[in-house]
């Protein structure tokens, strides 16, 4: 299977050295990957995560994207970060704009696509998730599940080969999780490239086709999720489970 | 001294002076706002940037503007610094003379630029970082996300604060008298000793420093108000 992401070494570290958020990880994402990763609040995921996209900059190891060190001082990361879709807890929509311009944004300004073709397309994935109606409003003018679908496509319309999702669920209500989820199951079954940090482990079951389980800034288990959930090996992840399930 | 009609009658046969005077306020200060924040902007940007010493020079500017003297900053520049400068001496409007009014329109757009960059310095960092990250994450490049995204959300927080220094700077504006710019207050000095009356010309000065500002503050909050509507949206 071809290696989409290569990440090697990867340690990230705070107040000089005192708090160290990753403390080597090496994993490889390949393509339909649906990796999920799970942990402990502070295991250091997120830190992860956005490291993936260089949200983050590693204090050592290398991140290397599609062949390419993002990590490495001359590349144009710019480049490599629109094919890298990345999906926020807290949504992050430009509330300024409207939900088309959310959308269309990125394509027209940094992909330079035509605008009629942006403004399509955009509708076209806002249609999938059955938001079309809306595609004059303005964000705050949307519920919170209704933004993270809007979010989930603004990253889409770029058409990335790879999603990052940190905690898409977690700041919704109860009630409109199941609607992100949805999209983000859909999204799996049509192939789509996906690294999701999640507590949401009824999906990471079902969806994921790989299960990272970290802890202190370190994999302490990965495996299928059949191999994580129903046999889990170290003590740190039985533990965890225990507390979670 | 009581304030009389007889004296009011006097006074107004200068109104050509309180006109002038009024005309140079409004200029001088509307220049002022307008240079004032483009220093402003530039100075934020130093506040921000990733670099120690454009931040500390920047840093120590404001404490400068802060901790002196409009008076003094004003004399500096006209004497000091437009003492080795010679500017063209003319006039335009007809009664505006160009050698005081750039030297002081210099000197408060200098103050105002201090001043204001710390506001805006304030409303860029205002801007939730998600907003900057989202943007990054979709391959826009820093400036990009400056322009379409921080700065068109910095402007609500700054506007306000922008506005009341137009206000600040129609009043602090009477200090330019000093070094000969025929500005209302400058125009009350002319009245008070070509007439010799004290009080009325004042209270002329009062009148018109009121129904600029007045007015200005009364439009910055209606439009606060407007802009924290569209907010509940
Ligand atoms: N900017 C920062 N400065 C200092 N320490 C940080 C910073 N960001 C993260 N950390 C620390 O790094 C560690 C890992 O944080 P991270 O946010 O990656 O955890 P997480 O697994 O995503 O947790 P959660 O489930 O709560 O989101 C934590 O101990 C956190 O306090
Ligand atoms: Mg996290």
């Amino acid at each position: 299977m071809e290696k989409i992401i290569e990440v090697k070494g990867l340690k990230k570290h705070y107040n000089k050295g005192k708090i160290r958020a990753l403390d080597g990880i090496d994993i490889d994402v390949y393509r339909k990957d649906v990796m999920v990763v799970i942990g402990p609040s502070g295991s250091g995921k997120s830190t992860f995560l956005r490291s993936l996209n260089l949200l983050e900059i590693p204090s050592e190891g290398q991140i290397i994207f599609e062949g390419t060190d993002i990590t490495a001082q001359k590349v144009d990361l710019n480049l490599h970060r629109q094919k890298m879709g990345m999906v926020f807890q807290h949504f992050n929509l430009f509330p300024h704009k409207t939900i088309l311009e959310n959308l269309t944004i990125a394509p027209i300004k940094v992909k330079k696509i035509d605008p009629g073709l942006a403004e399509e397309k955009a509708k076209a994935l806002l249609d999938r998730v059955g938001l079309l109606d809306r595609v004059g409003a303005y964000p705050a003018q949307l519920s919170g599940g209704q933004k993270q679908r809007v979010a989930i496509v603004r990253a889409l319309c770029m058409e990335p080969e790879v999603m990052l999702f940190d905690e898409p669920t977690s700041a919704l209500d109860p009630e409109m999780v199941g609607e992100v989820l949805d999209v983000m199951r859909s999204l799996a079954r049509g192939g789509m490239t996906m690294v999701t940090v999640t507590h949401e482990m009824g999906f990471a079951r079902e969806v994921g086709s790989r299960v990272i389980f970290m802890d202190g800034g370190r994999i302490v288990e990965q495996g299928t999720p059949d191999e994580i959930f129903n046999h889990p090996k170290s003590d740190r992840l039985k533990d965890f489970l225990s507390k979670v399930l | 001294m009581s304030i009389s009609m007889e004296h009011m009658n006097k006074i107004f046969t200068y109104g050509t002076l309180f006109r002038q005077g009024l005309i140079v306020t409004v200029l001088l200060s509307a220049f002022t706002v307008i240079i004032g924040f483009f220093i402003a902007m530039f100075l934020a940007f130093m506040l921000l940037s990733k670099n120690r010493l454009l931040r500390l020079v920047a840093g120590a500017y404001v404490q400068f503007v802060r901790c002196t003297p409009m008076l003094v900053q004003v004399f500096l520049v006209y004497y000091a610094v437009f003492g080795f400068i010679s500017l063209p001496k003319f006039q335009f409007l007809g009664f505006i003379q160009f050698e005081r009014f750039f030297p002081a329109v210099v000197a408060l757009s200098l103050n105002s630029g201090g001043y204001m960059s710390d506001v805006i310095r304030g409303g860029i960092e205002g801007v939730d970082i998600g907003q900057t990250e989202a943007a990054r994450s979709l391959g826009m490049p820093g400036w990009m996300t400056m322009k379409e995204i921080v700065l068109p959300q910095a402007v609500k927080n700054i506007l306000p604060a922008v506005a009341n220094e137009f206000v600040t700077i129609i009043k602090e504006s009477s200090v330019c008298y000093t070094i000969g710019v025929q500005d209302i207050m400058f125009n009350v000095k002319a009245v008070q000793s070509a007439s010799f009356i004290i009080v009325e010309p004042l209270l002329v000065a009062t009148c018109l420093y009121f129904c600029l500002c007045f007015p200005t503050s009364k439009i910055i909050g209606y439009f606060e108000r407007r802009m924290r509507e569209s907010d509940k949206r």
